[in-house]
C-alpha cells in the first residue's frame, strides 16, 4: 500500500542573508581547501613559501614606505626640493582612487563570469537560498582577489604614511574599514555595469571582447615599455617635467574628487584634527556605504530579471550572406562566382584539390573559420603582429650597421659580418613567424579540444592529421614573416639575391620549426580544457618550442657559414648560395619528417 | 546468414585493475537495429567507443562492415557514423559549415556535400538556423545537428550513444523513423538507450550489459525466456512474470532489490 506524499514542512528555509552568505561561502571555502589538499606535497610548499614570500614583500612595502615618506618630510631634503608635503598629502588620494578604478575595472569581467556565465547559477537560484544571499556571495567571490592584491599593496603604504608621521591608532583602523567600503562601493556599481549590458548584449560574447581587448591592451602596455627603454638613452627627464608630474599627482587631492575625501579625512584624524577628521570620514564611509547598498538593491533586482531574460534570450537571425565564402566555399575552397570571374582562382583550386586531399583542405579551412571567429583565439594571433611591429621598429632605429667599434677587427671578420647583416631581418621575420607558429603550430591540437571526437571517428589517418596542422600553423607564419621580411628588406635596401636567399632560407627554418612544434604539441596536446585561454600543450610544448629555437641556428649556420665561407675565398656567390641551401633545405625535411614520423603513433592514441 | 556489420570478440578495456569491459562478445546485422542497454557505468559508452575507434580494447577484436578498427580503421571509420552522448561540435561553426566539413573529411565530393547537407538540415528542422554559429543551438538542435553530421556520408553502420536524451517529441520520433528506414535500406544501427519504451518497441536485438558483462543479448522473445528462467532460479517469480522490458532489465542487473528498497522508504 503506497502512502500519500509528505505534506507535513519540510526542512525549514532559512530567509536571513547573512547565515545563506556565511553557508555559500564557507562552502567555496571548501572547494578551495579540498583542491589544496589533494595537491602534490611539492606544491604545497611552494603555495606556503609563495605566500609567506607576498607577506615578506608586504612588510617590505611598509618598512620602504615608512623610511621614504619620513624622508620625503626631512628638513635636508627640503633644502633642495622644496617643500614636498604637498605630494606626499596627495598619496592616499591617489591610492583610493587607483584602488577604486581597479577594483571597478577588474571587477566588471569577474562579476560578469561570476554572475552570467558560472555553472553553478541555475542549482543556486533554485535552491531555498535568499537571491540576496547568491548575489552578494558572488559579488564577494569576485572583488576578493583583486581586494587582496589592492590590500597588499596599499595598505603598506598607507600603514607607512601613519608610521612616518606617528599618527594615532584610529587611523589604522579606519585604514582598513575605508579600503573595505571603498572596494565595496566600487564592485557594487561594477555588478550595476554588468547588469546594464548583460540585458543589451549576449554575456559570452561580452566575455569574448573583454578578454581580446584586455589580451591587446595589455600586450600593447607590456611592449610600448620596452620600446620606451629601447628609446631610453635619448630621453632626458628635466627638474620641469618632475615638477610637472608631482603637480599632476597633486590634483587627486582636489576636494571636489569624492575620492579624496577619505584620504583628508584620514589624514586630519592622524593629525589630530578631529572635527574635519571625524567628520570627512564618516561622510566617506556613508556615501560608499550608500552606493553599495543602493547597487545592492538595484542590481539584485535587475539580477533576477537579466537571468531570467538571459534563459529566455532567443537567436538573432543573422542574414545569410550570399557570395560570402565561409557560406559558399566548401573545404576550404573559393566561392563559384569567384573562380568563374577569375580562372587564375580555378586553376589555383585545382593545383590545391590534386595537391591536397579532402580532409587535409577541410581542416584547413575548420580552423581558419573557428580562429578567426573565437575572439579568445584571435587575439592570441594578433600579439605576434605587436611584437613585429615594436621590434622591427627598434630593430630599425638601430640601422642594421656594421658597428666600428675601436677599428681594431681584422678586416676578414668585419667583411663576413656585413654579410651577415645583409640577412639581419631575417632573424626579426623568423622571430615574428615563431611567435605565430608557437600557438597555431604547438597548440594546433589541443586548439581541438573536446572536438576532436569528431576528427578521430573520422576516415583520416594520423599523417593527414598532422599535415593538416602543420599547414595551418605554417602558411600564415610563413605569410607573415614574408610580409615583414620583404618590408624591411625595402627599408634597409638589401640587395635583390640576398633578399631571395632570404625568402628561401626564411621558409627552411620556419618550415623546421612548424614540424617540430606541431608534433610535440600533438605528443602533450590537452582537449579538456573550457577558456581557449587555458589550452596548453604540456610539458611536451614547452620542449617543443625549446627545440625549434635551438634549430633556428644550426638552420641558419647552415645556410649562411658556405656564404660567409665562399665570400672569404673570393669564389662566385652563386656556389654559396647552392651549398647553403642545400644543405638548409635538407636539414628542414628532416626537422618537418622525424619529428612527425616517430611521433604518429601517439596521435592515434591521443584522446583516449 | 548475411556478414554482420559489427562484430566484437572477447572484447576487453582495462583501466589499470579496473576493467571497464569484460570479454564482450556479440554481432550485429545489416538491417538490425540493435539496442545497448545497461546501468550507469556499465561499460556501454566505452564500448561504444571501442567500437568507433575513439579507444583502443585492451584485448579482443572490433570488426565494423567486416574492417577490423584497429588494423583497417580507416576503411571502418568510413564505413560508420557516430552521434556522441554530449555534442561537442565546433562552436564557432555554424550549423551548415560543420556539415560541410564532415563532409570533406569523409572525402564526398562538393556539390554532393552541399546537396546533403541542404537535405539533412532541411529534414531535422535545421535550415532556419543552418547559418548560425553552434554555440546559439539548444541542446536539441545540437543533438540533431551532430545527428546529421553523422548521417552526411550515408553510412552502413550508424552507432547512437543515448541519441533521444535532450529532444522534444516531435524530434525524438524523428530519429526514431530515420533510424527504422536506416535498418530498412540495409545499415546497421547500434544505439545505447536508459529509455526502456525505446528499446522495447524500436530494436530488433538487446544486449545487456552490466559491471562490464554482457548479461543477455537476443530478441525481446529471448529475453523474456532468459528472465523467467533467471527468475525461476532465484525464486523471484513475483516479480519476473511480467513480460516488460523493465522487469527483465532490473533481474538481470540487480535493480529488482532497489526498486522493492525504494517501495519500502517511499
Amino acid at each position: 500500500m503506497t502512502e500519500a506524499i509528505n505534506t507535513g514542512p519540510g526542512p525549514h528555509p532559512s530567509p536571513a542573508v547573512l547565515p545563506a552568505v556565511w553557508k555559500l561561502l564557507s562552502l567555496r571555502w571548501q572547494i578551495s581547501w579540498n583542491s589544496f589538499r589533494r595537491t602534490r606535497l611539492v606544491r604545497k610548499i611552494f603555495t606556503v613559501i609563495g605566500y609567506l614570500a607576498l607577506l615578506g614583500f608586504v612588510g617590505f612595502i611598509f618598512w620602504a614606505s615608512w623610511q621614504l615618506l619620513g624622508f620625503l618630510r626631512s628638513p635636508e631634503l627640503t633644502q633642495y626640493v622644496g617643500d614636498t608635503r604637498q605630494f606626499v598629502d596627495a598619496v592616499p588620494g591617489l591610492l583610493f582612487t587607483a584602488f577604486f578604478f581597479g577594483i571597478l575595472l577588474t571587477s566588471f569581467g569577474v562579476l560578469l563570469q561570476a554572475l552570467y556565465l558560472s555553472g553553478d547559477m541555475d542549482f543556486l537560484l533554485a535552491a531555498p537560498v535568499p537571491i540576496r544571499a547568491v548575489f552578494i556571495t558572488k559579488l564577494l567571490q569576485a572583488i576578493l582577489p583583486n581586494f587582496g592584491l589592492g590590500i597588499a599593496f596599499g595598505l603598506p603604504v598607507l600603514f607607512g604614511l601613519g608610521a612616518s608621521r606617528g599618527y594615532n591608532f584610529l587611523y589604522y583602523i579606519l585604514v582598513v574599514l575605508m579600503f573595505v567600503l571603498v572596494s565595496l562601493a566600487a564592485a557594487g556599481l561594477a555588478a550595476l555595469l554588468v547588469m546594464l549590458v548583460a540585458r543589451v548584449f549576449p554575456a559570452r560574447r561580452v566575455v569574448e571582447v573583454l578578454g581580446f581587448v584586455g589580451a591587446i591592451f595589455s600586450m600593447i602596455c607590456s611592449q610600448t615599455g620596452n620600446l620606451m627603454n629601447s628609446a631610453g638613452d635619448e630621453i632626458d627627464v628635466t627638474n620641469q617635467q618632475v615638477s610637472q608630474t608631482v603637480g599632476l599627482l597633486s590634483r587627486f587631492d582636489n576636494p571636489l574628487n569624492p575620492l579624496s575625501w577619505p584620504a583628508k579625512g584620514l589624514l586630519s584624524l592622524g593629525e589630530g584634527s578631529w572635527l574635519p577628521g571625524l567628520g570627512l570620514s564618516l561622510l566617506s564611509l556613508g556615501l560608499a556605504g550608500f552606493i553599495f547598498w543602493v547597487s545592492l538593491q538595484t542590481a539584485e533586482r535587475w539580477y533576477y530579471t537579466g537571468w531570467a531574460g538571459m534563459q529566455a534570450v532567443t537567436r538573432k537571425k543573422k542574414a545569410t550572406r550570399a557570395g560570402s565564402p565561409a557560406i559558399n566555399g566548401a573545404a576550404g575552397l573559393t566561392g563559384d562566382a569567384l573562380e568563374r570571374s577569375h580562372p587564375l582562382f580555378s586553376r589555383l583550386r585545382r593545383l590545391v584539390e590534386r595537391t591536397l586531399a579532402a580532409p587535409i583542405r577541410g581542416i584547413i579551412w575548420k580552423d581558419s573559420l573557428v580562429l578567426r571567429r573565437d575572439l579568445r583565439q584571435f587575439s592570441q594571433l594578433i600579439t605576434p603582429l605587436i611584437f613585429g611591429v615594436i621590434y622591427g621598429f627598434i630593430f630599425l632605429r638601430r640601422g642594421g650597421e656594421v658597428p666600428a667599434g675601436q677599428g681594431e677587427a681584422p678586416a676578414w671578420f668585419m667583411g663576413a659580418l656585413g654579410t651577415l647583416l645583409n640577412y639581419g631581418s631575417i632573424l626579426l621575420a623568423i622571430f615574428v613567424g615563431w611567435m605565430l607558429l608557437q600557438r597555431l603550430g604547438g597548440m594546433g591540437f589541443s586548439a581541438e579540444g573536446k572536438n576532436y571526437w569528431l576528427l578521430k571517428t573520422s576516415p583520416l589517418s594520423a599523417r593527414q592529421i598532422l599535415t593538416a596542422k602543420f599547414l595551418v600553423a605554417y602558411l600564415p607564419s610563413l605569410a607573415l614573416s614574408i610580409l615583414f621580411l620583404v618590408g624591411y628588406s625595402i627599408l634597409q635596401k638589401t640587395p635583390f639575391p640576398a633578399f631571395l636567399y632570404s625568402i628561401l632560407a626564411l621558409g627552411a627554418c620556419l618550415g623546421g620549426m612548424a614540424g617540430i612544434e606541431v608534433a610535440f604539441g600533438a605528443a602533450g596536446a590537452n582537449f579538456t580544457w573550457e577558456d581557449p585561454r587555458r589550452m596548453n600543450a604540456g610539458n611536451m610544448g614547452c620542449l617543443g618550442s625549446i627545440l625549434a629555437v635551438l634549430y633556428v641556428p644550426l638552420n641558419l649556420a647552415l645556410f649562411f657559414v658556405p656564404l660567409v665561407v665562399i665570400n672569404l675565398m673570393a669564389l662566385p656567390q652563386i656556389l654559396g648560395f647552392l651549398v647553403g641551401g642545400l644543405l638548409g633545405l635538407g636539414a628542414c625535411i628532416a626537422a618537418v619528417i622525424i619529428p612527425m614520423r616517430l611521433l604518429e603513433p601517439r596521435v592515434n592514441k591521443l584522446g583516449e | 546468414m548475411t556478414t554482420p556489420l559489427i562484430q566484437t570478440q572477447n572484447l576487453t578495456k582495462s583501466y589499470g585493475d579496473k576493467l571497464a569491459v569484460n570479454n564482450v562478445t556479440f554481432e550485429v546485422h545489416p538491417g538490425e537495429v540493435f539496442g545497448f542497454l545497461g546501468p550507469n557505468g556499465a561499460g556501454k559508452t566505452t564500448t561504444i567507443k571501442m567500437i568507433v575507434g575513439l579507444l583502443q580494447p585492451s584485448s579482443g577484436l572490433v570488426k565494423v562492415a567486416g574492417y577490423d578498427i584497429n588494423s583497417q580503421s580507416l576503411l571502418a571509420k568510413a564505413s560508420s557514423g557516430y552521434v556522441p552522448d554530449t555534442p561537442n561540435l565546433y562552436a564557432k561553426l555554424s550549423g551548415r559549415e560543420l556539415l560541410r566539413f564532415v563532409g570533406s573529411l569523409y572525402s564526398m565530393q562538393r556539390a554532393q556535400a552541399e546537396r546533403r547537407a541542404d537535405e539533412l538540415l532541411r529534414m531535422f528542422d535545421l535550415a532556419a538556423a543552418a547559418d548560425d554559429t553552434i554555440d546559439s543551438y539548444s541542446h536539441g538542435m545540437q543533438q540533431k545537428t551532430a545527428l546529421a553530421a553523422a548521417l552526411m556520408h550515408d553510412p552502413k553502420v550508424l552507432v547512437l550513444d543515448e541519441p533521444t536524451v535532450g529532444l522534444d517529441p516531435k524530434s525524438a520520433r524523428l530519429i526514431k523513423d530515420i533510424l527504422r528506414q536506416m535498418a530498412d535500406r540495409g545499415a546497421a544501427v547500434f544505439l545505447s538507450t536508459h529509455i526502456l519504451e525505446i528499446a522495447e518497441r524500436m530494436c530488433d536485438r538487446i544486449g545487456i550489459i552490466n559491471k562490464g558483462q554482457l548479461v543477455a543479448v537476443g530478441t525481446m522473445q529471448e529475453l523474456r525466456a532468459l528472465g523467467q528462467n533467471a527468475a525461476d532460479q532465484t525464486g523471484a517469480a513475483s516479480q519476473t512474470g511480467a513480460a516488460s522490458l523493465e522487469d527483465i532489465f532490473l533481474d538481470l542487473t540487480g535493480g529488482a532489490e532497489e526498486a522493492a528498497i525504494a517501495e519500502v522508504l517511499l
